[in-house]
C-alpha cells in the first residue's frame, strides 16, 4: 500500500483515537462525521464507568488533539456516498453540507442564538431542551461552532427570506447564507468504519409505558438529565421537576427482540443507580436485571460496592404500568409476582445498529450480519478485518462493546494499517 | 459608610479539569465573583506547600486549590498527592493563627462549570465572613 | 538578556469590549516602565491578526510577547506558532485568559477591567521569568522486545515484525502457544480457523524478523520509549545462565494468565475424585478424543459448573461461560444420549454472536440451572453429587462427570515482572493500564505496552485486537529515520539542594525519577517525564523546578493577584 491517505468514518471515540495514531504516525487522515461535533455518543456521559470518571475531562483533550492536528483533515456534516478499488486504491465520494457558518471566523460567542427566532427540539438533548436553527448540541461542543439547520432556518427554507438576525449579531462575519454543500473526492489506501451504535427503540414495547408515561425514562435521557451540560445542568428531577425519591432502573429491553445482550447496560445501569445515590442519598433505587453481564476485573468490585445500598433483583416477566401519572412496576422472581411503584422508571435498551449502517455497507461493499452490524471476516484472525482487504470496522458499528475494547480496536486498525505499509 | 470588604483570593486551578471547568463557567456567561484571581498550573500535585502558606503571608485572604475529582486525574495520582498535603496545610494554618478555613480544596471537573462558579461564590462569600487575612491586616503580626 | 515586551490585547470582536474598557487597558498598561509596546487589535486568532503579529514581533525585535485573549485551550498553540515562525522562543510567550475567565464571568465592566489589568501585569511578569525551553529529540530503536509468547504476544510479534524492524520474543516455557495453545478449539461462531494458534506459531518461527527465545527469561528492562536495554536469560539445559542483552525501542508484555487453584474452596471436590476435572484438563480429554470416566465408560450424564473462584477473587472471568457452551455443544454432538447440565451465576455473554450459540444449546436439551453458590462436591456410589445453593434453597444433581471453569487470575510472574518494570498492577493484581478507557495498552512507562489476559480476563479475539492496538501505538511512534521529541516542560532536580530523601521516587506515576547512589541525590529523566509537577510539590527540599511553571513564575502570578 503506497498511499498514505486514510479514510476514518465517524468521530465517535473509536474513529478519534485511529484518526490519532495514525496521524501521529504521519500519514493524512480523513476523517468524516455526519454531525456538526466531534466525539459521538461518549460525550453525552456525564461519567463513565467503572472509574466514574468525568467523559467530558477525558475526551476534550482527545477532541482538541483532532482539531488541531496537521495530518487530520475533518469533514463536518458530511457523508460517504460512493466508493469504489481496492486496498491501496480506494477511490472516495463524500458529500459535504453547508454549515452556513464559517469555522475559520466563529470563535464560538454564542451571540447569535439568542436573536435566532426559530425553536426547536434539541436531539442531541433526547429532545429534552429547545435549541435554535442555528445551534451548538451542548455547551462544550467541539469545535466550538454553531450550525445552522438549512431545513428549520427561515431564511434558508424560505419562508422568511429577509430573515438576517444571526448575521446582524455576529461580530465575526462567520454567518454565510450562500455556502453550498460540496463533493469532496479523495483518493485513500485503507478505510476504517466507526460509525457507532443507536439505542433499541423502546417506544416499540407497550408494556414498559414509555412515550406514554412522562417519568419513564430511556438510558440516553437519563444521561443527559445528570450531565451537568444537559437539559437541566445536571439537576435530577422528575419531568414535574420534583424530587426523585424511588427508582426502577429495568436492563435487557430489547435483548430478546434483538437476540443478543449489548455486553454494557448492566454497568450503566449500576451507574445511574450510583448517580442517583449520589444526587439524592434516601432514594430507594431497584435494578431489574436478567443475568447480570459484567465481565472483567473491575466491574464486579462496582457491583459489590452497591450492593447494600439499592435492591437487585433477577425478573422473568416485567411490566410498567402507569395511572394518573403513578408508576407501577410488576414482576416475577422465582415464579412469584410482586410490584413497586416508583417515581421513575429508566428503561436501559439494547445498542443496535446506527441508522445508516445498511446504506454504508452497500456504498462499501462488505456486508451485515444477521444483527445488522458490519461483519467482520473472521473473529479470531482478525476481528476487526471487513471481508474486503483495506477496510476496517471498528468500536459499535462491529458490535455492541464498551469504550475500552473500542479504542482497542481502533488502535488495532491502525496497527493493521502500518503494518501494510511496513 | 465602611466599604464592604472584598478579599483578595488565589485560586490554583489544575489544567485538566477546573480550568476547563472555569472555561466552561465563563462560556456558558455564568458570574463568577471577581475576588479570585486563577493561576493555572498542570497538576493540582504541583502546588507545594510553599506556594499555598506564602500566598497566605503575603497577605491573601484565602486559598483555593482545585483539580480533577479523586480518580480523574489526568496524571493518574497527582489530586491524591493534593489531598494529602491539605490535610497537613490545614494543620499548620492552626499554628499560624489563621482560620483553616482560609485554605479550600476542591475538585471540579471540566463540564462543571456551574459548579466552579459555585465553589468560587461560595468561598469568597465564606472569606468574606472571616474577614481580612489578619496576618496582613494587623501591622503587628 | 535585554527584554523587549510587547503586549497585545484582543478584542475577540466585541467579545471582550463588551465588559473590559480596553482602551483603560492598553493606557494603564503602556505606563508600564518593563512593556516595549501595548497595542490592541480586533481579532488576533484571524488570519489577519497573526500575520499582524508576526509582524509586530519583527518590527519591534521583541523578546517576550504577552497577548491577552481567550483561554489556552483555545489559541496558546496558535499564538506559539506565530511567536516561532517571527524567530522567537515560543516559551518566551504568555497567553492570559481575558475572554472566559474575565468578561465572560465578571458582570460589572470596571470589576472586569480592573481583573483583566491584573492578570495581564500578572502575565508580564510571570513571561520576564520564561525560560528559552528547547525541544530535544532523541535518536531511537525501533525493534522490539515482546515478552511471552502466547498467542497475544505471537500475534503482536507478527504484526511488529518487518524488514526494518526486528522483534524479539522471549517465552518462559519450552515452546510457543501458552494456554491457548492448549485449547482443543476456539469457539465456532468465532472463526473457522480450527488450527489457529499452530499456523501462528509456525508464521512465527518462520519469520525471519523475528527472534525467538524459548525457555528464557527477562531479568532486567532498563530505559525508555525509543531507548530499551533489556537482559534476556536463558534457562535451556545446555546454556542454563547464558545472558544475552538487547536494544529495543519498545516492549510489549504479554505474559497472560493463570487458573484459580480449585483446591482452594473443598466445595468443589476438586482432587477428591477423578470424575472431577477441571475445564483445561477436560480440553486434553477433547484433544485426544477420550470423554471417559476413570472406569473407562462414557460418561451419560455430566455437570458443567461455572464461576468456580468468582466470589473469591471478586471478579466475573468474561470466557467462562462461552467455553462451557462449548463444552456443552461437543458433548451433546459427540455423545448424543449425554444429559448436560450446565449450573451457573449470572450467564454472561457479552458479544453479538454469544447468544445464538447458547440458543442453540438449549435447542440440544442442554440444562441450564442457576445457582449462587457450590456447597459441596463429592462422591456418592457410582455418582458424583453436587450440592448447590438458590435463592437461599439448597438443591442437589447427581451425574456421572463434574467439569469445574476455573476463574482466571494474574499469571504467577505478574507481580515480579512489574517490579522489575516498574509497572503497577490493580486491585485484581493483573496490570494497570494507563487509562482504563482511553488508553487501554498503555502502561505509565511510555514504551511499556501490555496486551492480553496480562491485563485481565479476556477472550481470544479480544486478545489479537489488543496486540494489534500495541503494534498501533509502536508503529506510530517508532518510525525508522525519526527521532522521538519529549515533553519539554518538565521537572528539573538542582543536585545541590537534594538531600537524596528520595520522595519523589515515591510520588513519579511515571517512573521518571531514579536515585544515583554515588552523587546520592534524585536524578529526573527527562525523557520520561510528563510535567505535572507532583515531584515538585511534595520535594520537602524545594530542589525541584518544574520548567514553564517555576516557583518564580507562579510567585509573579501570586504577587500581582494580591497587589
Amino acid at each position: 500500500m503506497k498511499n498514505q491517505n486514510v479514510l476514518v468514518i465517524g468521530s465517535g471515540v473509536a474513529g478519534m483515537e485511529a484518526s490519532l495514531v495514525l496521524a501521529d504516525a504521519g500519514l493524512k487522515v480523513h476523517l468524516v462525521e455526519k454531525d456538526s461535533l466531534i466525539g459521538g455518543q461518549t460525550i453525552k456521559f456525564e461519567e463513565v464507568y467503572p472509574n466514574m470518571e468525568c467523559a467530558t475531562c477525558m475526551l476534550a483533550p482527545k477532541q482538541q488533539e483532532v482539531l488541531q492536528h496537521d495530518n487530520i483533515t475533518l469533514y463536518l456534516l458530511s457523508e460517504v456516498k460512493k466508493t469504489e478499488g481496492s486496498l491501496g486504491e480506494f477511490k472516495v465520494q463524500i458529500e459535504k453540507k453547508a454549515r452556513y457558518v464559517s469555522l475559520i471566523n466563529c470563535i464560538g460567542c454564542g451571540a447569535c442564538y439568542d436573536p435566532c427566532p426559530v425553536s426547536l427540539d434539541n436531539e442531541f438533548e433526547e429532545g429534552m431542551s429547545q435549541k435554535k436553527a442555528i445551534y451548538v448540541a451542548c455547551p462544550g461542543a467541539l469545535p466550538n461552532a454553531p450550525a445552522i439547520d438549512p431545513e428549520n432556518c427561515v431564511r434558508l427554507n424560505g419562508k422568511k427570506k429577509d430573515c438576517n438576525a444571526c448575521e446582524e449579531a455576529c461580530g465575526f462575519d462567520a454567518i454565510d447564507f450562500t455556502e453550498k454543500d460540496e463533493t469532496v473526492n479523495l483518493d485513500v489506501g485503507a478505510i476504517i468504519v466507526a460509525t457507532g451504535f443507536d439505542q433499541f427503540d423502546v417506544s416499540s414495547l407497550p408494556e414498559f409505558g414509555y412515550g406514554k408515561h412522562p417519568n419513564v425514562y430511556t438510558a440516553m435521557e437519563f444521561e443527559r438529565l445528570y450531565a451537568q451540560n444537559g437539559p437541566t445542568s445536571g439537576k435530577l428531577t422528575l419531568r414535574e421537576d420534583k424530587p426523585i425519591k424511588s427508582a426502577g432502573i429495568i436492563h435487557c429491553m430489547g435483548r430478546e427482540e434483538k437476540g443478543y445482550c449489548s455486553g454494557v447496560c448492566c454497568m450503566y445501569s449500576m451507574k445511574f443507580a450510583h448517580f442517583i445515590k449520589d444526587k439524592a442519598p434516601e432514594a430507594k433505587i431497584h435494578e431489574f436485571h436478567t443475568d447480570l453481564c459484567i465481565p472483567g476485573k473491575s466491574h464486579q468490585k462496582f457491583y459489590d460496592g452497591l450492593k447494600n445500598k439499592i435492591e437487585f433483583t433477577r425478573y422473568e416477566d416485567i411490566e410498567v404500568k402507569g395511572k394518573n401519572g403513578n408508576l407501577e412496576i410488576s414482576y416475577t422472581n422465582n415464579g412469584k409476582k410482586n410490584s413497586i411503584k416508583p417515581d421513575m422508571v429508566i428503561l436501559s435498551p439494547a445498542m443496535v445498529p446506527s441508522a445508516g449502517t445498511e446504506n454504508l455497507a452497500k456504498i462499501l461493499g462488505i456486508s451485515q450480519d444477521s444483527m445488522g452490524f458490519f461483519s467482520t471476516q473472521d473473529q479470531n484472525l482478525s476481528p476487526i478485518d471487513s471481508e474486503k482487504e483495506g477496510i476496517f470496522v471498528i468500536g459499535c458499528a462491529e458490535g455492541p462493546k464498551d469504550i475500552p475494547e473500542s479504542v482497542s480496536q481502533a488502535e488495532a486498525a491502525a496497527g493493521r494499517v502500518l503494518s501494510f505499509l511496513q | 459608610m465602611e466599604k464592604k470588604f472584598k478579599p483578595n483570593i488565589v485560586g490554583f486551578l489544575c489544567n485538566w479539569c477546573s480550568y476547563a471547568g472555569a472555561d466552561l463557567a465563563g462560556s456558558s456567561k455564568t458570574d463568577v465573583d471577581s475576588s479570585l484571581s486563577v493561576i493555572r498550573v498542570m497538576c493540582s500535585s504541583r502546588v507545594n506547600s510553599n506556594l499555598v502558606l506564602s500566598s497566605l503571608l503575603w497577605g491573601s485572604d484565602g486559598v483555593l486549590v482545585a483539580g480533577c475529582h479523586p480518580g480523574d486525574c489526568h496524571y493518574e495520582q497527582g489530586n491524591y498527592y493534593a489531598r494529602r498535603r491539605f490535610a497537613l496545610l490545614k494543620k499548620i494554618t492552626e499554628v499560624l493563627n489563621l482560620e483553616p478555613d482560609r485554605i479550600q480544596l476542591s475538585w471540579i471537573s471540566a463540564s462543571e462549570g456551574k459548579r466552579y462558579a459555585e465553589v468560587v461564590n461560595k468561598f469568597a462569600d465564606d472569606i468574606s465572613k472571616l474577614g481580612p487575612n489578619p496576618i496582613t491586616s494587623n501591622p503587628k503580626v | 538578556m535585554n527584554k523587549n515586551i510587547g503586549v497585545y490585547v484582543c478584542e475577540c470582536g466585541p467579545n471582550i469590549p463588551e465588559r473590559i474598557d480596553i482602551d483603560k487597558v492598553v493606557k494603564e498598561l503602556s505606563s508600564l516602565n518593563e512593556v516595549k509596546t501595548v497595542k490592541k487589535h480586533s481579532l488576533l486568532c484571524s488570519n489577519d491578526g497573526k500575520k499582524f503579529l508576526k509582524e509586530e514581533i519583527e518590527k519591534e525585535e521583541l523578546s517576550h510577547v504577552v497577548v491577552a485573549a481567550c483561554s489556552p485551550k483555545d489559541h496558546e498553540n496558535t499564538f506559539m506558532k506565530v511567536c516561532e515562525e517571527a524567530g522567537m522562543n515560543p516559551y518566551l510567550f504568555q497567553l492570559v485568559n481575558i475572554r472566559e475567565q474575565c468578561a465572560w464571568m465578571i458582570p460589572d465592566k470596571e470589576e472586569a477591567t480592573s481583573k483583566a489589568l491584573k492578570y495581564i501585569k500578572a502575565g508580564i511578569h510571570r513571561v520576564m521569568y520564561h525560560d528559552p525551553l528547547e525541544k530535544k529529540e532523541l535518536e531511537i530503536k525501533v525493534d522490539v522486545l515482546v515478552i511471552g509468547g502466547g498467542i497475544s504476544g505471537i500475534e503482536a510479534s507478527l504484526s511488529l515484525a518487518g524488514p526494518n524492524r526486528k522483534v524479539h520474543l522471549v517465552e518462559k516455557t519450552d515452546s510457543l502457544g501458552g494456554m491457548a495453545g492448549k485449547l482443543s478449539q476456539i469457539l465456532p461462531h468465532q472463526g473457522s480457523k480450527i488450527k489457529l494458534v499452530k499456523e501462528k506459531i509456525e508464521q512465527a518461527k518462520n519469520n525471519e524478523n523475528i527472534n525467538i527465545y524459548t525457555s528464557s527469561e527477562v531479568k532486567e528492562v532498563r530505559g525508555f520509549l525509543g531507548n530499551f536495554e533489556a537482559v534476556i536469560q536463558s534457562n535451556q539445559e545446555n546454556e542454563e545462565g547464558k545472558v544475552e542483552e538487547i536494544k529495543a525501542g519498545a516492549v510489549v508484555v504479554a505474559t497472560g494468565f493463570d487458573l484459580y487453584d480449585l483446591k482452594e474452596n473443598p466445595a468443589y471436590g476438586y482432587g477428591e475424585n477423578e470424575n472431577i476435572v477441571s475445564a483445561l484438563e477436560f480440553e486434553d480429554m477433547i484433544n485426544s478424543e477420550k470423554i471417559e470416566l476413570k472406569n473407562g465408560k462414557k460418561p451419560k450424564s455430566v455437570a458443567l459448573v461455572h464461576c468456580a473462584g468468582r466470589k473469591e477473587k471478586g471478579y466475573c472471568s468474561k470466557v467462562c461461560c462461552l467455553y462451557n457452551l462449548k463444552f456443552a455443544h461437543y458433548l451433546k454432538d459427540n455423545l448424543p444420549d449425554v444429559e448436560v447440565k450446565e449450573l451457573y451465576m449470572d450467564l454472561c455473554l457479552p458479544h453479538k454472536q454469544d447468544q445464538s450459540y447458547f440458543d442453540q444449546a438449549k435447542e440440544k436439551g442442554v440444562e441450564f440451572i442457576r445457582m449462587d453458590e457450590i456447597v459441596k462436591t463429592k462422591k456418592s456410589g457410582d455418582k458424583i453429587e453436587v450440592e448447590y445453593k438458590n435463592n437461599d434453597k439448597t438443591d442437589k444433581l447427581s451425574v456421572d462427570m463434574v467439569v469445574i471453569a476455573p476463574a482466571m487470575i494474574p499469571s504467577k510472574d505478574t507481580s515480579e515482572l512489574a517490579e522489575l518494570m516498574n509497572l503497577p498492577l490493580d486491585k485484581s493484581g493483573f496490570f494497570k493500564e494507563l487509562h482504563e478507557m482511553l488508553d487501554p495498552v498503555a502502561t505509565p512507562m511510555e514504551g511499556v505496552y501490555i496486551t492480553g489476559c496480562a491485563l485481565g480476563p479476556r477472550n481470544i479475539p479480544e486478545s489479537m485486537t489488543q496486540s494489534h492496538a500495541t503494534s498501533g501505538k509502536i508503529l506510530s511512534s517508532l518510525i525508522p529515520g525519526r527521532k522521538v521529541k519529549p515533553e519539554v516542560k518538565v521537572s528539573e532536580i538542582k543536585e545541590d539542594l537534594c538531600t537524596g530523601c528520595q520522595t519523589c521516587l515515591s510520588v513519579c506515576f511515571y517512573g521518571a525519577i531514579s536515585y544515583d547512589p554515588f552523587k546520592g541525590v534524585s536524578v529526573v529523566n527527562e525523557a520520561i517525564c510528563r510535567g505535572c509537577g507532583s515531584c515538585v510539590g511534595s520535594c520537602p527540599s524545594g530542589a525541584i523546578r518544574s520548567k514553564h511553571f517555576t516557583y518564580y513564575q507562579l510567585y509573579q502570578e501570586v504577587m500581582e493577584a494580591l497587589r
